[in-house]
């Protein structure tokens, strides 16, 4: 009885997530598939699983004057505990996972994760890291492919005079951005993201960001860019913002590098978006 | 802190979920072997010669779409059906990296280009086989085996002893079998698989999104300064974080700016065949000095493997 519970508790909890679209919440929705077929097989498992319960009890039923019961029986009694820790274990993530409310992945994380940025302040290290703000695809030596590949990125978002990005374009145009500074420079980028305090900012300084998901939220980075206001703001961790200026470089001491920056324009402080997370789309 | 932990439960149902299709996909195929296919087919398939069946072994995972936690129950009905260690550890090695879906994954993830998918494979392809060979030498077959069989039996009869008993009374029987009767068996026998490594799966993401939440990895990094210590810290690195092998390509990427080649070739292969989620699976179906033994040559093969990779390569 106990399995068929855990296995109707994993096709309801897959069941739940899909119909209340907070699937999106745990992993990349291009796998998402996956975890829907699941649900059929969950059913199936399950009710196979009652099936065979069912006709077991009437077997049971059958040989309970039979020599064979008292056997089995201290078997039972044997693993009983067991069987507890076994269960208990699959049922675990069952009732975690229905029953607690889904947290979303903030500045808290980031500073867990170890994208830290007060380790990056120790600046004789370098090796700190500072691939994080700039999302994935750059090869150190060049490659031909990449280079067609983001030279079409740079195309599609490089025309016109101002770049949004959106939910959908966010990690490939942020991409481009930091791998053409340059084109990027006095144009007008409009963002949202989640404030982040690096140790090193000023007031009138902090960073924008976004978790990127590639395939689960285990795996999530954060990627976003570094703003630069014109009067000191007073905005905490985790406050989401929507924002837009012109884009220009700055050295950034702690990371030893040149990196972009946003002079911001126009700014506003937001409702954090019912999708907080951005998805890798390959 | 209680948003500490609620994160962490999020991070570790996204792994349980992320999983789950995979161990499924495993123990179905384990179970498929366990009732279709005989001992005899396996002998006259694998070579007699440890060089070949090893080779074999390492062709095989190329095979099997699966990530490294759905490999294990499927390498366990391997050993069960009386393939060589060695050729069964090959192919749990290379199985969840050689195959299509983790090849595209890092060629995307490192700008569409196939360098980092050929030392990848290459890498996994020297680690299998000498780990592999040596595994042959270190390990009496037979022992093994046979305290694999009781080990395995042990672990589901923590289920259903009751049960277990009856299958083996039915492999006895099973030519006589009807094919209705043969997929009830498969059935049954993906189920049990399922209940004995669901719980190992569970453990180990728990523990693996604790890490993430709670322990600091960028302390990691600061510790990468010669090519030497940055391989072992990715190879660390790796372990801790328990990525899934489709997914690891995209964060080694990330990586890219503060780790060298080799590093960030150590953390692809290594993390692919040993980390904490797969580590507690294997525990659960292989004896303790084995696995040891196995993550222990794992680790210094890979060690070397990617010191020689940056260095001469």
């Amino acid at each position: 009885m106990i399995r068929f519970i855990i296995l109707f508790g994993f096709m309801y909890l897959l069941f739940h997530l899909h119909a209340t679209g907070d699937i999106s919440k745990y992993i990349n929705m291009r796998y998402a598939y996956l975890t829907f077929i699941m649900i059929f097989i969950f059913a199936f498992m399950s009710i196979y699983q009652l099936i065979k319960w069912n006709m077991q009890g009437k077997k049971d039923n059958k040989e309970e004057h039979h020599h064979h019961h008292g056997h089995d029986h201290s078997h039972d009694e044997n693993t009983v505990w067991k069987k507890f820790l076994v269960y208990g274990l699959l049922l675990l993530p069952l009732i975690t996972g229905i029953f607690l409310p889904i947290a979303t992945l903030n500045s808290n994380i980031v500073k867990a994760k170890g994208f830290h940025f007060a380790e990056i302040d120790n600046d004789k290290d370098p090796y700190a890291n500072h691939g994080i703000l700039r999302p994935n695809t750059r090869l150190y030596y060049s490659a031909d492919a990449y280079e067609k590949m983001s030279v079409s990125d740079r195309k599609k978002y490089d025309s016109g005079n101002s770049l949004t990005l959106n939910d959908g374009n966010y990690l490939r145009g942020l991409e481009t951005v930091y791998n053409f500074p340059g084109d990027f420079t006095n144009k007008t980028i409009s963002m949202r993201g989640f404030a982040y305090h690096g140790d090193a900012t000023s007031k009138k300084q902090l960073f924008l960001f976004r978790f990127g998901i590639i395939h689960c939220i285990a795996d999530a980075g954060v990627f976003g860019m570094m703003l630069n206001f014109p009067e000191a703001v007073n905005y905490k961790n985790d406050d989401w913002l929507q924002v837009q200026g012109t884009m220009s470089t700055t050295f950034y001491q702690p990371f030893q590098q040149t990196i972009p920056v946003l002079n911001v324009t126009k700014w506003k402080i937001i409702k954090a978006p019912k999708d907080p997370y951005v998805y890798r789309p390959y | 802190m209680v948003q500490s932990f609620l994160q962490l439960n999020s991070i570790f149902i996204s792994l349980v979920i992320e999983a789950v299709p995979f161990i499924v996909v495993g123990v179905f195929i384990s179970a498929i072997i366990q009732i279709f296919i005989t001992e005899e087919m396996i002998a006259k398939f694998i070579p007699k010669n440890r060089f070949f069946s090893i080779l074999l072994g390492t062709c095989m995972g190329s095979l099997f779409p699966a990530c490294e936690c759905g490999i294990v129950p499927i390498t366990e009905g391997l050993v069960r059906k009386k393939v060589p260690l060695h050729a069964a550890i090959a192919f749990m090695l290379t199985g969840p990296i050689i195959n299509p879906i983790v090849i595209f994954a890092t060629y995307v993830a490192f700008g569409n280009s196939w360098e980092m998918v050929i030392r990848r494979c290459s890498l996994a392809i020297v680690v299998a086989f000498i780990v592999g060979l040596l595994i042959s030498y270190l390990f009496n077959d037979d022992q093994l085996r046979e305290f694999l069989n009781k080990k395995a039996q042990k672990a589901q009869s923590q289920a259903n002893k009751k049960k277990h008993h009856h299958h083996h009374h039915d492999h006895e029987h099973i030519h006589s079998m009807t094919a209705m009767e043969k997929v009830k068996e498969m059935i049954d026998h993906a189920l049990d698989e399922f209940f004995s490594v669901g719980k190992f799966l569970v453990i180990g993401a728990f523990i693996a999104a604790s890490m993430q939440v709670f322990v600091k990895t960028s302390t990691l990094s600061l510790l990468g300064h010669t090519t030497a210590t940055s391989i072992l810290v990715m190879m660390l690195l790796a372990f801790l974080l328990s990525l899934c092998s489709e997914a690891d390509a995209f964060i080694a990427s990330s990586f890219r700016g503060t780790f060298a080649t080799g590093s960030l070739t150590a953390f692809l292969v290594f993390g692919a065949m040993v980390d904490i989620k797969n580590l507690i699976m294997m525990l659960s179906t292989f004896k303790k000095r084995f696995v040891f033994t196995l993550i222990g040559s794992i680790t210094v093969v890979v060690f070397i493997g990617s010191l020689f990779g940056s260095l001469f390569l």
